[in-house]
């Protein structure tokens, strides 16, 4: 049996559908590692951290910075809900690289332990846009 | 019958009011398509979360979660009851403040143990003119809503049932129903009931039945509830801010038009008096010429 060569992927946050559309492989940033997935994968559903992923579509690896959320993985497609998903060329190094100071700066703050997860948020965000843009 | 000089101060008076509530239709309206849009733009991605919590639900039924623990061993009047009312930030919007104010009443009357907690500037008035307690640092506008103010609400108030403050949490919205028909809604927001969660369908996929969690379905479960308490919220405040926006609009489109009615009328009866004047004078003018003769 000929398996599929693709796979359906779709990357949705809340202000918009970042990707839809067919993808030969995926490298997503789960909690305990990377993960990569084929056609044909098991059912898995799974948590996202903050980080870079990675999709091959058209033969071409698209990398994108994508923030918190989960995926639902099947073996012939996949669906990611993050909180934000940015193309290498919209994230602003400049930009990234203040918030990261910014955080690391909250986070010496004497602060409550939901301003101390807000920052680290900040920060995972942060660093997870610099390593795509790099 | 009034003087000309009543009517023109009348007539220029509703002249202006009529400009005033034409511009806030014009603006709740615009304001209104704004909001449904960034809803329709949203709710695809609450809708999967959803989805999923229902999956997860059925998958692994024996899950022990805090935030479905109803807490049965507390009797229902020692239960504390966190109440979310949602009102607009300005009054002339018809009964819109009034409908959910008085659902919030009959709530409040129900629940002896309750702590209030108002968005928007018109409720905290309201309960403060009566001397009812809210809680005064839960300052959020009913301005458009957005998913972060929908997170602190959200993180506030899940805090708050798992430090055991709050046994369970109301939220008060006014849904819209059509543009014709807006309804006062009390949803429970914790803690969460798994009988609300969609039925799963056994064929919407083959393969809901062997799925894995990653790293376990406790964690994806702490992941996921944070973000459906997060939609429903942000859900509320945008159906909120829609059906004010409705309001207004029907409100005000009302109150244009009475204001046309009245002018047209006002200007009958300004012409009625303007002639009346002519009249006299010509015959005082022809009385005063016939007396000379």
């Amino acid at each position: 049996m000929a398996e599929a060569h693709t796979f359906y992927l779709e990357i949705i946050t809340p202000e918009r559908q970042f990707y839809i559309g067919p993808a030969e492989a995926l490298i997503l940033p789960a909690v305990d590692g990377e993960m990569g997935i084929y056609p044909g994968h098991e059912p898995v559903v799974t948590v996202i951290e903050p980080g870079e992923l990675r999709y091959k579509a058209e033969g071409q690896w698209e990398p994108a910075a994508v923030g918190s959320g989960f995926a639902e993985i099947k073996p012939d497609y996949v669906i990611l809900l993050v909180s934000s998903a940015e193309h290498p060329e919209e994230i602003d190094r400049k930009r990234a690289e203040a918030a990261k100071a910014r955080a690391e700066e909250c986070l010496r703050q004497k602060q409550s332990i939901h301003e101390y997860y807000h920052s680290k948020a900040a920060l995972a965000r942060a660093m997870a846009r610099l390593k795509t843009r790099r | 019958m009034a003087s000309i000089k009543e009517i023109r101060t009348h007539i220029k008076s509703v002249e202006q009011t009529l400009k005033i509530t034409n511009a806030m239709y014009l603006i709740s309206s615009s304001n209104l398509r704004k909001a449904r849009k960034q809803l329709n733009d949203v709710e695809p991605y609450f809708r999967k979360i959803e989805l999923t919590i229902s999956d997860i639900l059925h998958h692994s039924p024996e899950i022990h979660h805090p935030f479905f623990d109803k807490r049965p061993g507390i009797p229902p009047e020692k239960r504390k009851t966190g109440i979310v009312v949602i009102t607009a930030d300005k009054g002339l919007a018809g009964a819109y403040n009034h409908n959910i104010l008085k659902l919030a009443e009959e709530k409040m009357a129900k629940k002896p143990n309750f702590s209030l907690f108002v968005v928007g500037q018109a409720g905290r008035s309201y309960f403060q003119e009566r001397g009812i307690p809210i809680d005064v640092e839960f300052l959020y506008t009913a301005q458009d809503p957005s998913t972060h103010r929908a997170r602190e609400i959200a993180e506030l108030m899940m805090d708050l049932y798992l430090d055991g403050k709050l046994d369970e949490v109301y939220i008060l919205f006014t849904k819209m129903v059509n543009s014709f028909q807006m309804e006062p809604t009390v949803h429970k927001l914790l803690p969460l009931d798994p009988d609300v969660f969609p039925e799963f369908e056994a064929n919407r996929d083959s393969y809901n039945r062997d799925v894995t969690y990653v790293p376990s379905v406790r964690a994806v479960m702490n992941r996921l509830v944070p973000g459906y308490i997060k939609g429903d919220i942000f859900g509320a405040l945008v159906e909120s801010y829609c059906s004010e926006q409705n309001a207004r609009m029907t409100a005000m489109k009302s109150s244009s038009d009475n204001a046309r009615a009245m002018l047209q009328t006002l200007n009958l009866s300004y012409n009625r008096a303007r002639q009346s004047a002519i009249t006299q004078e010509i015959t005082e003018v022809v009385g005063g010429a016939q007396a000379a003769l």
